[in-house]
């Protein structure tokens, strides 16, 4: 499962997979009336559009880390790698653009300048941040690809159907809930091995419950509208029902859970890999990078950078999602419209 | 009402000075007595561990977190002098004189040893009573009986059976009958002779059978304890109720000068004082001249000169860094992180620890640290250039410098600096040089890394065990290193149970992090990890390395006394293994230890077992200085005071401006 989301072209394919989804949605969008609502509302939120910029920031960013360009003579290169080639890789540490190296035994001058200052194999600070956000995205997109069609339609199934098949979902759902969730992934953890497609994996099929739940109470509601009952009067199918009634009408909350529940994977990630379960060696994360600084505390002269690249660029994306979400809410609430 | 108010007024009173009885800044928990019979302070060390023992079963437990747990608890039969280590010597501790050598008709040869009287165990539940019986040979019989016994696994048996008659028949026997090993079955390489006199019968000459008998894989136990101690729930409650019995892995039931009081998982191991305890004194002399001073006052007196020892385990570096700091742990080891605030560039303790009256030491493990290549891999092993080839990528220096502040020197060779054939002057042929591993990895069929069938990058799997923040940074560390060769080198982390058992099964490619920790200062223990016969899971070669030429030469250096003809032969083994490069070598385990004022070392031979008996503490200043190390400031009881009336009188005039 890792080795497939480790190869050049299967993760060329998920960016692309990833640019075409949104497509997809803002076409889909702009031929809805409710959705142009929405945007014009948007629009009108600073708040909103601040953080969306942040957002659409981080995600290029992302995409710059994920695609990967083969090279003729070793292993592929990302567009950022290939952007940031020229940043010398130090010996050690180094503070934010310092000229010498950390040591107070044997300081050396540095290759270059760095404006985050390197971490404990010389790595730049900064470089290190930004290629740390093609995991928290590729964690956040492919763990939501797995859990918003589940969440979703078993939430449909159970609002709309309800009986056997509500109680079924239901028992499912809180059985699940009702085991620590940290610790139910860390268990998924170990038994299916560190990585970022099992890390996505393991999230997924711990994170559907809430929307779910959501989805359920809100098709409930709906079931018992008047565009229902007519639908159902005219003969359309359940399906038809399912998909062309009710799904667009619940589909505002699914993108309002996305954006929310987009941060809290992004946190997971960090968690889990602070915890030394999430990302495997070598792969950037601001959680392993929080969990290397740890230590880092003891040390004299302090070692700060590594933690506040981290922990900044997460506290950037997270705030930003979920500022972004709030607005989306507003954008979309009825009451407003 | 009255009546209730006061109550409530005296409840809380008596609550808060509960709580406020228990403010304190001493994270250590009570210890279990103020004051010995005679009125003296009962004397507690306090230590850190940065993990938990694995099994405190004298003859399985080999890893250093046990040992040190096990060893003050079980004495052995002889002991390092703590202070004569150039070159070591061994004493007697539970024999009451050095095993005497005997030529058998046979060209065989045999020890006869003769027990103490009058040591006793310590008293427990598993004897008579509850009191702790007389030490007998028959004790020791039984312990090297379960040394054969292939369900309680242990990890040198393959190492004694080689050497002493009769332990390979009785494995065997017990292998065939499913494991279970008859214990009235006749150990003939043990022959009881009296109840405290009993003879080892070796099957050839093995000079080094002296320093097993200095390790706690030989120490005696009691059989009643084994059967006492199952695991299986009995009716031991109070009332006839039934509770369940800890396993003997985890009770201990020994002759040592301390017993296992309590063990608190993932959190403290406690150990007492065995009150019992008289088989050993501080000795009359051996230190050097300059710890006259310290020492002479100890030289005769009982054992241990504690009364309790707190392990508390330290997951973490930074709380035993703070600890330390304000006295509440009696010295620490130096490591990475901390090494800065502590240590100067000039390698002296930092001024503003110095001025506290601490000092600084610097402890060189008899061990080696290297990577394991597997010789049974079918890229590896047939391949000696591809082998050196990595071996000169590897820039040791380097990670010594990042990981470990640059303290331990380079490993040059197997053997370990201080031990009998280590050549001071010997340099790895295969140590880094880049232009070098570039070259042989032309040699090796892979140019530029890649393999010319495929054109794709040499693929190698490196297995490592990344519990922690700093394991994975060595293991990216190392991966880059091989990478710098056009290789690419995949990383596979493990628990550290999972990784001993790929080592086990031979489940690797390359296995970083691998070494060892010289068990007697003797070059036999470190080329037996390199000895055909030798491969897992009965020995160590976990690189299963199999050269006639090395094996022929171990064979003979084995039995040998130290003698230029033995050097000859370490020094023909030394270079062999390098060429052969079945290992990557790394580093010789050294760093600095901190040595709080209160708490001087009173010896520090790495090879001495339950030497904490010697350890000693300055009871009184260790109070008088975490009370200097540890003012408590009144300033804030002031602010707080300060914003309590304020916020009173801020009250008042609200109330009053709104008329209430």
């Amino acid at each position: 499962m890792n080795a497939l989301f480790d190869n050049l072209w299967v993760q060329n394919a998920l960016v692309l997979a990833g640019v075409a989804v949104w497509v997809a949605l803002l076409i889909h969008g702009s031929r809805s009336e409710r959705w142009r609502r929405a945007w014009l509302r948007l629009r009108k939120d600073r708040v909103g559009m601040i953080s969306g910029g942040v957002i659409a920031l981080y995600l290029g960013v992302g995409a710059l880390e994920s695609f990967q360009i083969p090279q003729p003579t070793g292993p592929s290169l990302s567009v950022l790698g290939w952007m940031t080639r020229g940043v010398p890789r130090e010996k050690s540490y180094s503070a934010p653009l310092a000229r010498t190296s950390l040591s107070v035994v044997k300081p050396e001058p540095l290759k270059g300048r760095h404006l985050l200052g390197t971490d404990a194999l010389g790595n730049d600070t900064l470089v290190q941040t930004l290629r740390a956000c093609r995991t928290a995205l590729a964690i956040g997109g492919i763990t939501s690809l797995i859990y918003i069609p589940l969440g979703t339609l078993l939430g449909i199934l159970a609002g709309y159907y309800r009986r056997w098949v509500d109680d079924v979902i239901q028992y499912v759902y809180s059985t699940l809930a009702s085991i620590p969730s940290i610790l139910l992934l860390v268990s998924i953890l170990m038994a299916l091995g560190k990585g970022l497609g099992t890390m996505s994996i393991a999230l997924g099929v711990t994170s559907w419950v809430g929307l779910c739940r959501l989805i359920r109470g809100e098709t409930m509601r709906q079931s018992e509208r008047p565009y229902v009952a007519a639908a159902r009067a005219l003969g359309q199918s359940h399906w038809k029902i399912v998909l062309h009634h009710l799904l667009p009408n619940v589909l505002h909350l699914v993108v309002i859970n996305f954006v929310l529940g987009f941060s809290g994977l992004v946190l997971t990630e960090a968690i889990l890999s602070y915890l030394g379960v999430g990302t495997p060696v070598g792969t950037p994360s601001w959680g392993s990078m929080i969990d290397g600084a740890r230590s880092e505390f003891s040390r004299e002269p302090l070692v700060w950078w590594n933690l506040t690249a981290a922990t900044g660029a997460l506290f950037g994306l997270v705030l930003s999602l979920n500022l972004f979400g709030d607005a989306l809410r507003r954008a979309f609430d009825p009451k407003k419209a | 009402m009255d009546l209730i108010a006061s109550f409530q007024r005296v409840l809380g009173l008596s609550l808060g000075l509960v709580f406020l009885a228990g403010c304190g800044n001493d994270p250590n928990p009570r210890p279990l007595r103020q004051t010995r019979p005679d009125g003296s302070p009962w004397l507690v060390r306090y230590s850190g561990m940065p993990d938990e023992p694995r099994s405190l079963d004298p003859q399985v437990a080999y890893d250093q977190m046990s040992r040190r747990i096990l060893e003050p608890v079980v004495e052995t039969l002889l002991e390092y002098h703590p202070f004569k280590t150039d070159p070591y010597e061994v004493v007697p501790v539970l024999l009451s004189e050095m095993p005497r050598r005997e030529l058998q008709a046979d060209g065989s040869v045999s020890y006869l040893c003769k027990l103490k009287p009058g040591i006793f165990f310590v008293d427990d539940p598993c004897f008579p009573g509850g009191k702790g019986r007389e030490l007998v040979a028959a004790d020791v019989y039984y312990a090297f009986q379960r040394i054969c016994d292939p369900k309680v696994g242990c990890p040198v048996f393959g190492n004694l059976a080689e050497y002493i008659k009769g332990m390979s028949q009785l494995y065997e026997g017990a292998k065939k009958n499913g494991d279970q090993l008859d214990y009235s079955q006749k150990l003939s390489g043990l022959e009881v002779i009296d109840s405290h006199t009993f003879k080892l019968h070796l099957l050839k000459p093995y000079p080094q059978i002296i320093y097993w008998l200095a390790m706690h894989f030989t120490a005696p136990v009691a059989r009643e304890a084994v059967d006492y101690y199952d695991g299986q729930p009995h009716p031991d409650g109070p009332g006839g109720r039934e509770r369940v019995r800890p396993k003997f892995a985890w009770h201990p039931v020994a002759t040592g000068p301390f017993v296992l009081h309590e063990y608190r998982p993932g959190h403290l191991i406690r150990l007492a004082r065995n009150e019992r305890y008289q088989t050993t004194v501080f000795p009359e002399g051996g230190w050097t001249p300059d710890r006259e001073p310290l020492l002479r006052p100890f030289a005769g007196k009982n054992l241990p000169l504690v009364d309790e020892v707190l392990f508390t385990v330290f997951r973490e570096e930074l709380p035993i860094v703070l600890l330390s700091r304000q006295g509440y742990l009696d010295g620490m080891g130096v490591g990475k992180d901390a090494f800065n605030s502590f240590v100067t560039p000039s390698l002296k303790l930092d001024q503003k620890y110095a001025s506290r009256g601490m000092s600084l030491e610097k402890d060189v493990d008899l061990g080696t640290f290297y990577m394991s290549l597997n010789m049974q891999d079918p890229v590896l092993g047939p391949n000696p250039k591809l082998r050196q080839a990595l071996s000169c990528a590897h820039d040791t220096q380097a990670g010594i410098d990042i990981f470990r502040n640059g303290v331990p020197p380079v490993a040059q060779q197997l053997i370990a600096p201080g031990i009998f054939g280590f050549q001071p002057g010997f340099r790895n042929p295969y140590g880094f040089n880049l232009e070098k591993a570039r070259q042989l990895m032309v040699e090796a069929g892979y140019p530029g890394g890649r393999d010319p069938k495929t054109g794709r990058p040499l693929e190698l799997t490196m297995d490592v065990t990344a519990t922690g923040a700093q394991e994975r940074q060595v293991a990216e560390f190392n991966q880059r290193q091989f990478q710098q060769l056009g290789i690419q080198v995949k990383i596979v982390e493990n628990t550290f149970a999972r990784m001993l058992e790929k080592e086990d099964q031979g489940n690797f490619q390359i296995a970083s992090g691998t070494g060892w920790g010289a068990d007697y200062p003797d070059p036999e223990n470190f080329f037996f990890l390199f000895y055909g016969k030798n491969f897992p899971p009965e020995g160590k070669n976990i690189s299963r390395y199999r050269n006639a030429e090395f094996d022929r030469l171990f064979e003979q250096m084995a039995t040998m006394e130290n003698s230029p003809e033995r050097l000859e032969i370490v020094r023909r083994m030394n270079a062999i293994l390098a060429e052969d490069c079945p290992v990557i070598l790394e580093m010789n385990k050294a760093f600095y230890v901190v040595v709080q004022p209160f708490a001087p070392r009173t010896q520090n031979n790495t090879l001495l077992e339950g030497g904490l008996k010697y350890a000693w503490i300055d009871h009184p200043l260790r109070e008088q200085k975490r009370r200097d190390w540890n003012p408590v400031p009144l300033w804030p009881l002031g602010a707080g005071a300060v914003l309590m009336i304020g916020a009173v009188f801020y009250s008042v005039r609200w109330n009053r401006r709104l008329d209430v």
